[in-house]
């Protein structure tokens, strides 16, 4: 009697322990709803964002899509990718594209109450070079010579060299206005949690670890000219959550919890689409993940050999198989296709070509060794490859960087990979010549002056730690800085295109595949936008039906 | 062997004394056992503070990077301001004199990612983590007692089984626990909100997660107690008054079963802490074990040390408040 | 888990017969698997077909595949030499760890001893998930360091166990007696209280090896375990965990292989503790 019941006890709890095992394990998802049912009225948006950033504003994109919701820029990129106008209502350049004169609108005023006038815009560019903000430093830092008011309304640029994009780089919300008084008076901590710009909304509190409230400036009356409104933002607040698992983020968007979440994982794509919710994708401009060779130390000195590994990849295979028909494969290393002047040329560089990659390693000097790896001097032909996990690679990415080292290996290479965590990234490891072989990442931008950025010689005067491939080539930044200088578009297009095909034609970095920002919205939240510049989302216009 | 301070059992109480020799002895005996808590806390402390010591690459680099979010190196004028503002430029005996000397003044220093002394962070995160472990706690002793009380002593094959799942839930990798429950209850049958939450019920399959196996091993030690105890004479004699089985179960052997356990139980309530790591990030619950990873991860020094000196304060104030009631519960104990 | 570990482990029950047997078996195949993979596994586990991405669990792959097409019944079988080294590892660190330490503090001079006795103290007021993770954030995350760590954290646990058998056996009445003959002290140590004090720790090794399979494996969880490819169970239950709502057997499967490694491993120690019990 007491046996048997304890059997029966036993196996109730083995059953309710199984019963999800069993559930999951036949690979039947639990199916939502056919339509998800549409998000109620309300005046609070509730927003599920991946990851949470020690501050409201810096230079990392997590913290461009935070900020941008609080700081307005002085001017903003449309739909149409046109410098529209924002605190700014006309700019104009000098004839000798050295001097940038800005006329800002009447009225705007940041949350403290201090006006947004010439002397507080002036004072922003000097904060951000002076360590401010190290991505603002790093597009204008070789450009930047004075801002001054000139009057209370029209704020003046001055700049070492002429730079026709200028104001397009400005679109980004690393260049948002904060209060001169809050960054005087205010301590670290409080512009950390709480910057203080002009923008529509006010962060209200910073619960950290868990999502960060906003709530609107009820006076806002000064949106962007490419805005669908104009006045205050249409819902009073924005609870914006941080869920780092993409798995939960998604099942809490189904469950109803979130009205709207950041990156889509892209095996659920057309599952969300399917069930209703609205989806959004904008491709990152500027250099899609990218692989860069390490062109000063170890085997990648050698361009037969940065070629081989080219060619030994099947990137598009790789990319397709994870992917899913979502992230879109891009074979161009510096630019992503997105991009203005995006050269197909150089995407399209090196296919899959195992039998050409052997040829290559054969003349380089490296011949098949007894393991299959390849030998030369007695020394395998072994490279590592770190890569920051969960910072600038998800898991995605990670599961095409496996499968792009397997293929890699079937030619005679080793990879030996160092998934590092995001700790180590900020002590600035794997970052030095002597850290790697072969790196990956991205860095986004509106155009390709991020060329500049990355591919700039890192000189003793003028460091570049950007330029991940080491690679110190004057007529290379020659090219870069005339494209940069150049103020006809077709023709500045042709040589950022040269400059492509000059990296592809040396095999300095291959393209892997294009860096999303991608929203998933619940039906009934309507005017949900993503901004132009990084990709961000835009909640000003957002209502629900 | 499972007592949780070295000190707390001591067999050879003077005997003979009168009562002033008596609470002279106890009065020694007190100042010892605090004694040794501030060695605890004051050796955490030092170890917290080598582990800054010997983090790799330059401390005020990775400051700089993580409030800026870039990844690369910096130039000595970029450094030092933050070497001045951490008091990284001075000598390393040096730093660890301000260090003690903060933390006498309940000082846990400044993070150097949200530019807000760590106590503040502490506090922020601090209520939900012992809302975990307490439920977590409370729900391990009952489905413990539970299970043990219907299967220990009822012959061979409710013993095997009994052991049998105790193993099971000892042995379980609570993220994986954690990730099984939350696939079938919350994704799967939506039982459960599927992320963070403050209600209880939000707080149901986190405190499941941790309780399992918890209860698992609390139920091993039990088990053996309780089944020597039913053997013994005084067990036999109550049953032979009449008691039922389950009030000699409760009443007799329970009481005597349960000591090994408890003493457990102090120290596992401040050892949650490696359970809240996993927990808190499986179930994206606010907490001090997610800040912890998350400070981890971005070196986020003064914060790790900070939690690592808290988690030693409570070790050290639970065990000193257990060695004050073990003589309430076990008359053999001295105070 | 955590519990189990971070305290002294529990006390060994004696085992049961057919217990005795089952462990037997996965020992064995835990054996095989670890030091002859291809045995039961012929397949090369990092090959990838990208064609198969995701597949549920069938009779081509009866674990199912992965997100580039990895066969996962293949890689479990070939991650199992790793999680049992990483897990023999750290056991052996924190045990010779934790003898090391309780001899300190049992027979060494009083100052010494005193010192060892608090420096196990203070290791023990870490939970051993913080202990690791502080010594993971100081060196690098590597499979060596994954067993540093493991073997550091746990070994506070079990330095307090070994203490208490080291005063139990020196201060008992055969080793009194065996003073009071005027036996030289080295000697006592030597012959007896050394091996009666150690005898039982070959059983709680045993038992550490599955609790240290299982803290590396939440290390590997947290992202600070072992590099890809390297199929570590934790690592794969990691990488599975992204596709947990399509690919349920990449988390549920490798999670089963750590608990089936643990309470085997629980179980030869119960075996060996009755074996090895004096009198028994």
């Amino acid at each position: 009697m007491r046996p048997f019941r304890a059997r029966l006890l036993l196996a109730g709890a083995a059953a309710l322990l199984l019963a999800p095992v069993a559930g999951c394990a036949t690979g039947d998802r639990v199916e939502p709803a056919a339509l998800v049912t549409p998000a109620a009225a309300s005046d609070t948006i509730v927003y599920g964002h991946q990851q949470e950033p020690p501050c409201v504003y810096g230079g990392w994109i997590e913290q461009a899509y935070l900020s941008g919701q609080i700081l307005d820029n002085v001017v903003a990129l449309d739909d149409d990718r046109r410098v529209v106008p924002w605190l700014a209502e006309s700019w104009n350049v000098s004839p000798d594209g050295l001097t940038w004169t800005f006329t800002l609108r009447r009225g705007p005023t940041f949350s403290d109450g201090t006006p947004v006038d010439a002397a507080a815009v002036a004072r922003n560019f000097d904060y951000w070079v002076d360590g401010g903000n190290a991505t603002v430093k790093a597009w204008i830092g070789q450009y930047y010579d004075a801002a001054r008011a000139v009057d209370d309304r029209t704020v003046a640029v001055r700049l070492t060299r002429p730079y026709p994009r200028f104001a397009e780089n400005m679109t980004q919300p690393y260049f948002g206005i904060q209060s001169p008084r809050a960054l005087d008076t205010r301590t670290a901590e409080q512009n950390c949690s709480a910057p203080v710009g002009s923008g529509p909304f006010v962060v209200e509190r910073w619960n950290r670890g868990s999502d960060i409230a906003l709530t609107r400036r009820e006076d806002y009356d000064w949106a962007p000219a490419d805005a669908e409104h104009t006045g205050p933002a249409l819902v009073r607040r924005i609870d914006w959550q941080f869920i780092t698992d993409p798995t939960a983020r998604t099942a809490a968007l189904r469950s109803g919890a979130l009205d709207a979440m950041y990156d889509v994982q892209a095996f659920e794509w057309r599952n969300l689409a399917a069930e209703g919710f609205g989806l959004q994708r904008y491709v990152t401009g500027g250099r899609p993940q990218q692989i860069s060779f390490n062109t000063e130390r170890g085997p990648f000195t050698d361009q037969r050999v940065r070629q081989a590994f080219a060619l030994s990849l099947d990137r598009r295979a790789a990319v397709e198989a994870v992917g899913k028909g979502v992230i879109p494969y891009d074979g161009n290393g510096p630019v992503s296709r997105s991009t203005p002047a995006y050269s197909e040329q150089a995407a399209a560089r090196y296919g899959h070509d195992p039998a050409a990659a052997a040829a290559l390693l054969d003349a380089a000097g490296w011949r098949p060794g007894p393991d299959g790896v390849r030998v030369k001097d007695g020394r395998p032909l072994e490279v590592v490859f770190p890569y920051a996990i969960n910072r600038t690679i998800n898991q995605d990415g990670a599961a095409i960087i496996q499968a792009l080292q397997r293929q890699a290996e079937s030619v005679g290479f080793r990879i030996r990979l160092v998934p590092y965590p995001p700790s180590a990234a900020a002590a600035g490891a794997y970052s030095g010549p002597g850290d790697y072989d072969l790196s990956i990442g991205y860095w986004t931008a509106a155009n390709a002056g991020i060329l500049h950025v990355n591919w700039r010689r890192d000189l003793p005067g003028s460091p570049n730690k950007a330029n991940s491939a080491f690679y110190d080539d004057p007529a290379l930044e020659d090219l870069i800085l005339r494209a940069n200088s150049e103020p006809d578009p077709a023709r500045q297009a042709g040589l950022y295109r040269s400059a492509q095909r000059y990296i592809a034609d040396r095999a300095l970095s291959i393209g892997v595949y294009d860096r999303l920002s991608t929203l998933a919205v619940k039906p009934g939240l309507r005017g949900v936008r993503q901004e132009q510049s990084q990709g961000g989302p835009i909640f000003y216009d957002a209502h629900f039906a | 062997m499972t007592r949780t301070s070295p000190e707390t059992a001591v067999p050879d109480a003077p005997v003979g004394d009168g009562p002033t020799a008596r609470s002279g002895a106890a009065a020694r005996r007190w100042a010892g056992r605090v004694g040794s808590a501030v060695i605890v806390v004051w050796g955490a402390a030092t170890a917290a503070f080598l582990a800054q010591i010997a983090q790799p690459g330059d401390r005020a680099t990775a400051v700089l990077n993580l409030r800026t979010g870039q990844v690369q190196e910096r130039s000595p004028d970029e450094l030092a301001p933050i070497n001045a503002e951490y008091g990284f430029d001075r000598s390393a005996p040096g730093q660890y004199l301000d260090y003690l000397g903060g933390l006498l003044r309940g000082e846990l220093g400044t993070s150097y990612q949200q530019h807000r002394p760590v106590w503040d962070v502490i506090s922020e995160q601090i209520a939900p983590t012992l809302a975990l472990s307490v439920t977590a706690l409370v729900l391990a002793w009952v489905l413990m007692l539970a299970w043990v009380l219907l299967t220990a002593g009822r012959g061979r094959v409710a013993a095997g089984w009994g052991s049998a799942v105790d193993s099971f839930l000892a042995s379980m990798p609570q993220y994986w626990l954690g990730v099984v429950l939350l696939l079938g209850f919350a994704y799967g049958l939506g039982l459960f909100p599927v992320v963070g939450g403050s209600g209880p019920v939000a707080l149901v399959l986190p405190a499941l997660t941790l309780a399992l196996p918890l209860a698992g091993f609390l139920a091993q030690s039990t088990r053996t107690e309780f089944e020597r105890v039913l053997e013994q004479p005084f067990v036999l004699s109550a049953r032979l008054r009449g008691s039922g089985d389950l009030a000699v179960r409760l009443r007799h052997v329970l009481r005597h079963a349960a000591f090994a356990p408890l003493t457990l139980t102090g120290w596992a309530l401040g050892a949650t802490i490696s359970g809240a790591v996993i927990v808190e990030t499986v179930f994206t619950r606010r907490g001090i074990g997610r800040t912890l990873v998350s400070a981890v991860e971005s070196q986020d020094l003064p914060i790790v040390t900070g939690i690592v000196v808290l988690t030693a304060v409570v070790y050290v104030v639970i065990n000193l408040v257990l060695d004050a009631l073990y003589p309430l519960i076990d008359p053999r104990v001295t105070p | 888990m955590t519990t189990t570990i971070e305290t002294s482990p529990p006390e060994t029950v004696p085992a049961r017969r057919p217990a005795g047997r089952t462990a037997g078996a996965a020992t064995l195949v835990l054996a095989v698997a670890g030091l002859a993979p291809w045995l039961l596994a012929p397949g090369d586990p990092d090959a990838i077909d990208l064609a198969a991405t995701l597949r549920a669990p069938s009779a081509q792959h009866w674990f199912g595949t992965d997100e580039i097409g990895r066969d996962l019944y293949t890689r479990i079988v070939h991650g199992t030499g790793q999680s049992l080294t990483i897990g023999l590892g750290a056991a052996g660190v924190a045990l010779v760890l934790a003898v090391l330490l309780a001899l300190t503090a049992t027979l060494t001079p009083r100052p010494v001893a005193a010192a060892a006795d608090r420096v196990i103290d203070v290791l023990f007021a870490f939970p051993t998930l913080l202990l690791a993770l502080l010594l993971v954030s100081v060196l690098s995350p590597s499979p060596r360091t994954l067993v540093f760590a493991v073997g550091v954290g746990v070994a506070p646990g079990y330095a307090r166990m070994v203490r208490a058998q080291l005063l139990g056996v020196r201060d008992s009445p055969y080793v009194e007696a065996a003073t009071a003959l005027g036996h030289r002290r080295r000697r006592i140590v030597a012959r007896h209280v050394l091996p009666n004090a150690l005898r039982p720790l070959v059983a709680v090794f045993a038992l550490s090896v599955g609790q240290c399979v299982v803290w590396a494996s939440s290390l590997s969880f947290l992202g600070l375990g072992v590099a890809p490819p390297a199929s570590e169970w934790g690592a794969l239950l990691e990488a599975g965990r992204s596709y947990v709502t399509v690919a349920g057997w990449l988390v549920v499967l490798p999670g089963l292989a750590i608990v089936a490694l643990a309470v085997t491993a629980t179980a030869v120690g119960r075996v060996l503790a009755t074996r090895l019990e004096p009198g028994e």
